[in-house]
């Protein structure tokens, strides 16, 4: 199929970003946390201002006069009386006054308290976005500190416990590489393309199929049918136990998982030979026209492709996110027969739900907690299909 | 004994041209203090005209002038406040233009600082060769 000699890079983090900058940035953005805040603080004082006058408006004409010590100089007061409870002079502002109702100051002092309002909101939004950048600048800096490294690798097809390792902080790749942003949409075009071309595919064999399974011996490929799935199951065990082996090793030795997956592969492709041999056993040696059998056939072949499904989106994105570069824009052409012959012998696609699994278990489990697991966009994208 | 001469000429000239930057720097900070003045301004002009729209026209409008309140009519009241608003925007756009004539004097000016220093650089290096 394709080749994979060496794939992947590993760049520490700390070279891309060094760590006092980081820190720098962290800094200035508490710094520009600080104003703002300062800044709402003030804005939700006049607010709280804002209400307490309208209260007071609201209060105020409930009575023809209210007794009153009225202020005179700084520290005099002489008893006094309100009148006219029900005029007030409101400040427009630039010097503007105007006289009002209580209920038109009432009025006015509401639209007030809406743009106050607004420019509350506003500023919440401005400190949440600082905030966010300011998280993020903190979790870079540690991470820069920590040694922490991005290692991008392309995705290689029939390597079926290659994406958990996917590795790399997401929301970095995603800032830093704006360009891969849009490769990506691109790409989601092509993998468009590529279900659609597969849903054909599938439906003709589907067509196929049923015209084949028109004649069948029922005990016959029941059997052939338990047997294939042993086998599959077999072969799985050794395969996720070579891995293992495999993976242990690469781990010590720090290098990329190329290795490992390289033979892995290979194990899989001869358990797909070996599948196909099988399906056309089946195929092959049906002879009796048993409606039964088709239908039992036709549930098989339902359940295989319902699993056929969660898995191959999820292979297909990871191969999509991996081409980031051209390099592996060309794989995932190459690979689109290897696609098809999945889809032409769905029986086969089941070792890898098995293989998946137990390769997950294993993977998560050596793998050091520093490297997060599978991106969310990839899940995103799982449920699309 | 000229290349020293030539680099205490250049030093001077370095001086000066930093002096000029810094003054620059200093305009620009102003402008940037009127220029929050301005718009502060026009947010309360504005605000105000919304008001004044808002009024009947047999309010009763008055302007705060020194210590006493005078009596306004509504509609010259809305005028003056237009006039302001226009007023305070085309001078907003004129400190625009300012701002950016400046910052690429600004601009010009680092940069010959940066030829300069550059140029005592070489001169100094090549009298500690010398």
């Amino acid at each position: 199929m394709e080749e994979t000699g060496k794939k992947g890079t590993v760049t520490s983090l700390a070279s891309m970003f060094p760590v006092e900058e980081a820190l720098k940035g962290a800094k200035r953005v508490q710094e520009t946390i600080y104003e703002k805040e300062k800044d709402l603080g003030h804005l939700q004082d006049f607010v709280a201002e804002n209400s307490n006058l309208v209260n007071l408006v609201k209060k105020l004409p409930e009575e023809l006069n209210h007794d009153i010590m009225v202020p005179f100089g700084k520290a005099a007061f002489f008893p006094g009386r309100l009148i006219h409870t029900n005029e007030f002079l409101v400040l427009l502002g630039e010097g503007y006054y105007v006289e009002r109702t209580s209920k038109q100051t009432i009025e006015i002092l509401k639209r007030r308290e809406n743009s106050l309002e607004s420019q509350v909101d506003s500023l919440e939004a401005m400190i949440k976005d600082l905030k966010a950048k300011a998280s993020f600048f903190d979790t870079m800096a540690s991470e820069a500190a920590e040694g922490l490294v991005e290692i991008r690798e392309d995705y290689v097809e029939e390597n079926s416990s290659g994406w958990e390792s996917k590795p790399v902080p997401t929301k970095q790749n995603a800032s830093i590489f704006p360009e891969a942003e849009n490769e990506r949409v691109v790409d989601d075009e092509e993998y468009a393309r590529m279900i659609s071309r597969l849903d054909e595919l599938e439906n003709e064999e589907l067509a196929a199929e049923k015209e084949d399974e028109s004649d069948k011996n029922e005990k016959d490929t029941a059997q052939l049918n338990e047997i294939s799935y042993q086998k599959e199951l077999d072969y799985d065990l050794r395969d996720s136990e070579n891995f293992r082996s495999k993976k242990s090793l690469e781990q010590t030795s720090g290098e990329s998982n190329a290795t490992a997956a390289f033979p892995n592969k290979h194990n899989d492709q001869e358990d797909l030979t070996d599948d196909v041999n099988y399906i056309g056993l089946v195929v092959e040696s049906s002879s009796r026209d048993e409606p039964s059998e088709q239908k039992k056939l036709e549930n098989n072949m339902k359940i295989l492709k319902s699993s056929d499904k969660s898995i191959l989106p999820r292979e297909v994105k990871e191969n999509v996110q991996a081409a980031s570069t051209s390099r592996s824009e060309v794989q995932l052409q190459s690979s689109k027969p290897a696609f098809d012959s999945h889809k032409a012998f769905t029986g086969s696609i089941v070792e890898h739900t098995e293989n998946l699994q137990t390769s997950k278990e294993n993977s998560t489990s050596s793998q050091v907690s520093s490297i997060q697991p599978s991106k969310p966009v990839s899940r995103f994208k799982m449920q699309r299909k | 004994m000229s290349s020293s001469t030539a680099l205490r000429e250049l030093q001077r000239e370095l001086e000066t041209k930093a002096n000029d930057l810094s003054k620059v720097q200093k305009d620009i900070a102003k402008n940037h203090q009127v220029r929050k003045k301005y718009t502060i301004q026009l947010g309360e002009n504005e605000l105000v005209l919304k008001e004044l729209d808002l009024l009947k026209e047999d309010a009763n409008v008055y302007k705060l002038i020194g210590p006493v309140l005078v009596k306004q009519d509504l509609a010259e009241a809305n005028a003056n406040v237009r006039k302001r608003i226009e007023y305070i925007s085309a001078e907003l756009k004129r400190l625009d233009a300012t701002l950016q004539d400046m910052e690429e004097k600004q601009n010009s000016k680092k940069e010959t600082i940066l030829k300069l220093q550059q140029r005592m650089q070489s001169l100094q290096a090549g009298k500690a060769k010398a």
